[in-house]
């Protein structure tokens, strides 16, 4: 027992050590900047960035609010044709990264884009048409690439909630309205928070978009403070204030939560889908076709389209396979290895769940408040300095992508592991099996759909991240993130597509695998 | 299944660790693929010296070659912007190319210490549309910040090299106050509106959205060879004996000071400067040569017919903070 518990605990010290790398950079930097260049850093730039970043974060929470919490109620309360269909159609926006996004909306709003003629049409000629490069349109893209997030997880609440609370309120006297407002939405209370939570801190770490958009968020801000100025601590410096920033959201995600957490237990009954009248139905599938147009179906068009150009032109010659292989080794080697990198972390936390264990889970969030060139760069710094022989390795990246997609895997693995009692552990030891071969046969099982989740959810972000694989990928070695990144700023659609296609139908299988299993477990 | 599983995790392994470079040759490219594909293709075809691209962005490249000193694959090192070259070679990140191989390169398009050498110019002109009779009489680029021009001028957005590179020839030719006024003009002017693609100003003034932008010679060339009807004109800015002349910048390259195919890297540098290599930049962007006699394309105007504000490359390095700094304080978007 004790033994086992030094092996959890030594693994798990290594991962939080490794984990750590980014902020110790951040917070060794920003030590050596003076009193006056604080000083000015916080009356040049904080108030700005404060101010956009701040905006931003509210507007796509709103935003991904309306869009997830209207569609997550549609689909979990109503009975209608093409529901299942509907559910798939809500997540299908998480496979297209930000700032594919970005990039299509902005060569579809420009004058002879399509949107941009059908301004032209409805509008005239003369009325100018609306720009995406201010807080708005940054907003509208990363509302419509985050909103899924806050679907998935209160559309989760709302098949596990409990019809009798609502019953006992309609008895009452409440409308369908006023329980709605008054009793289900304060109970999705830590589902929306969690969602919302999850979408802003994307907003904070985004790169892709608010590049494209030129939207200076403290992201964006830190990029240029290091690559145009080669001011890494003033890039340190605003770092701090957005982690503080991002520490800031998520206790206040973690105070929505603790206060409000109810129960329900397993046999309570659970709440039945009313049928949707015929008027009804197409009432909802105007809502949700619309949300579907523009976060999935407007956008593929064009991937599509341009895709099928470049297809007869014959311009994807071996080199784009390349970048296809390129992409899935590096995704397929960090799902793999972070989701073994938590499973550690995980059980030690379930074992103990004291300060330290729950110190050690809030290090392995640093992935998720800190921006991606900022991880990039630590990492580098750290391997020059410490290990100069493994540099310029494929190694190297996956140890950023570890770091970056490390939260996303404990929080999944978290979950399953609060399943396995000690008891059943030890049970198994009881019975004659070996450490070793209980992990292998007892545990493992246990934690198999965890463990699935994690892998998935990794990979996804991993096939879709741009700004570490940009400064750490060996010499000539290309992913298809990075060339879509370099075809689109040279404005060449025909290769850009294309790239962006094979990120969305790459993420489809296991999404669909995720979704199954997902499906079997709540049934 | 299980299988499948171990064979994916080997071939991952096998990607983790074998990755040895296969090239002789090793450029971190901050150009478009589409403009140094065809010299190094050439170069390979005439030396068989297999060479790796690794494209980003200039600024990228040049703070990830810092970063990684004695550690970096790079040989050579390329930029489309004068700017970087400078400012790489204030930071002791490349070694002096032989006098011999770049003399041919006038002085002003490399180095003082001849630590990196340019190799394609473009000037920063401006393109008019011909229909709008109220700015036929634009002469220089100040005239855009004139408040007669609100809302009909197209620039980029602040952070594009090209015009940072700009906003530093103006500052040493006509001053650090007159450019930030110049600046709070065009501020007022665009409205909060820029653009972040020179070809796209270029196809706002044709499309008359737009009278007139501040954009370099070849994107208008390139948007007259696809549609030569097109109702725009370029206008050679500040000419006369008063004007400062039009602003140059040049796209360069250089031999990194940790380049392990050192011999390899000063031949592809000299086939670059070569006439051969100098006529290829010429055709694929319609950009100037920089070695004397080897001829732009055809309908670009011939630089010695107009005159070039008196402003050395290795300025633009010097001086670029500084020029950042006025475009933060004017609060440019």
């Amino acid at each position: 027992m004790l033994q086992r518990l030094t092996t959890r605990s030594f693994l798990s010290t290594s991962v939080v050590l490794l984990a750590s790398i980014p902020l110790l950079f951040v917070l060794f930097q920003s030590v050596q900047l003076q009193p006056a260049q604080w000083l000015n850093l916080w009356s040049a730039r904080l108030p700005g960035l404060l101010w956009n970043t701040l905006s931003l974060s509210v507007l796509v929470a709103l935003g991904s609010f309306a869009l997830g919490v209207s569609a997550a109620w549609l689909i979990t309360r109503r009975e209608f044709v093409g529901r299942r269909l509907a559910i798939w159609l809500m997540i299908l926006p998480l496979t297209i990264p930000t700032y594919v996004f970005a990039h299509i909306y902005t060569t579809l709003t420009e004058r002879d884009g399509w949107l941009g003629q059908l301004w032209v049409l409805i509008a005239g000629p003369n009325v100018p048409h609306p720009e995406l490069y201010n807080v708005f349109g940054t907003a509208f893209i990363l509302s419509l690439a985050g909103f899924s997030y806050v679907f998935l997880l209160v559309s989760d609440a709302l098949t596990r909630s409990r019809a009798d609370i609502e019953e006992a309120a309609r008895l009452h006297g409440l409308g369908p309205r006023q329980v709605f407002w008054r009793i289900s939405l304060p109970m999705l209370r830590p589902a929306i928070a969690a969602g919302l939570a999850l979408v802003v801190l994307h907003v904070l770490s985004d790169f892709g978009a608010v590049s494209m958009l030129r939207y200076q968020t403290f992201t964006l801000s830190i990029y240029l403070q290091m690559s145009g100025r080669f001011d890494m601590q003033a890039a340190a410096g605003l770092s701090l204030v957005l982690v503080l920033l991002s520490l800031t959201f998520l206790v206040l995600e973690r105070f929505f939560r603790d206060r409000q957490r109810y129960y329900s237990s397993g046999n309570a009954k659970k709440i039945s889908r009313h049928k949707a009248t015929p008027k009804e139905q197409v009432l909802i599938w105007l809502w949700l076709g619309g949300i579907t147009f523009f976060a999935f179906a407007l956008p593929m068009a064009w991937m599509l389209i341009w895709s099928w150009e470049s297809w007869q032109q014959a311009l994807l010659g071996s080199q784009f396979w390349e970048y296809v292989r390129n992409s899935l080794v590096v995704s397929v080697s960090s799902a793999t290895l972070a989701t073994a990198a938590a499973l550690p972390l995980a059980l030690f936390h379930a074992r103990l769940r004291n300060k330290l264990s729950q110190t050690y889970i809030h290090m392995a969030s640093i992935g998720f408040v800190l921006p991606g060139p900022v991880i990039a760069l630590g990492i580098l710094t750290f391997v020059l300095t410490m290990v100069p022989a493994i540099y310029g390795t494929l190694l190297v990246l996956v140890l950023a992508m570890l770091i970056r997609f490390l939260p996303l895997s404990v929080q999944a693995q978290e979950a399953a592991v609060q399943q396995l009692t000690p008891s059943i552990e030890e049970a198994g030891r009881s019975l004659g099996a070996s450490p070793f071969e209980n992990i292998r046969r007892v545990v493992i099982p246990m934690l198999k759909t965890g463990m699935v989740s994690a892998w998935v959810l990794v990979f996804i972000d991993t096939l879709k991240e741009l700004p570490a694989t940009l400064l750490l990928r060996p010499t000539g070695f290309d992913t298809l993130p990075v060339r879509i990144w370099i075809e689109a700023s040279e404005e060449m659609l025909e290769l850009a597509a294309p790239a962006a296609l094979m990120l969305v139908l790459g993420t489809l299988p296991v999404l669909w695998f995720l979704m199954r299993q997902h499906d079997a477990a709540t049934k | 299944m299980k299988k499948s599983l171990f064979t994916t995790l080997y071939i991952c392994l096998l990607g983790l660790t074998g990755q040895a470079l296969a090239s002789d040759l090793v450029i971190y490219s901050g150009r478009s693929d589409k403009f140094v594909k065809p010299v190094v293709e050439a170069f390979t075809k005439q030396t068989g010296i297999k060479v790796t691209l690794h494209t980003g962005s200039s600024t990228a490249l040049l703070n990830k070659l810092k970063l990684e000193a004695a550690r970096t694959d790079a040989d050579v090192y390329i930029s489309n912007d004068a700017g970087n070259l400078q400012k790489g070679s204030e930071l002791n990140l490349f070694l002096p190319l032989d006098d011999g191989m770049v003399n041919a390169i006038p002085k002003n398009y490399r180095a003082a210490d001849n630590s990196w050498v340019g190799l394609s110019a473009r000037a920063r002109v401006l393109v008019v549309n011909k229909n709008d009779t109220t700015v036929q009489s634009i002469k220089s680029v100040f005239d855009l910040a004139d408040p007669k021009l609100a809302g009909k001028i197209g620039i980029t957005h602040s952070s594009n090299e090209s015009y940072i590179a700009g906003a530093t020839v103006y500052m040493r030719a006509r001053g650090e106050q007159a450019v930030k006024e110049w600046l709070q003009g065009m501020k007022k002017n665009a409205g909060g509106s820029v653009f972040n693609k020179h070809s796209k100003i270029v196809r706002a003034v044709a499309d008359g959205k737009k009278s007139v932008g501040l954009v370099n010679h070849y994107y208008i060339y390139r948007h007259l060879a696809k549609k030569p009807n097109a109702p725009i004109k370029v206008v050679l800015p500040d000419q006369g004996k008063d004007g400062m002349g039009v602003a140059w910048n040049v796209a360069g390259a250089a031999v990194t000071k940790h380049a392990k195919h050192k011999d390899a890297a000063n031949k592809l540098i000299a086939f670059m400067v070569s006439e051969e290599g100098q006529k290829i930049f010429a055709q694929v962007n319609r950009e100037y040569p920089t070695r004397p006699g080897v001829p732009a394309a055809e309908q670009v105007p011939l630089a010695s017919s107009y005159s070039v504000a008196d402003v050395p490359m290795s300025d633009l390095g010097k001086y670029r903070n500084a020029t950042l700094d006025l475009i933060e304080s004017v609060g440019m978007p």
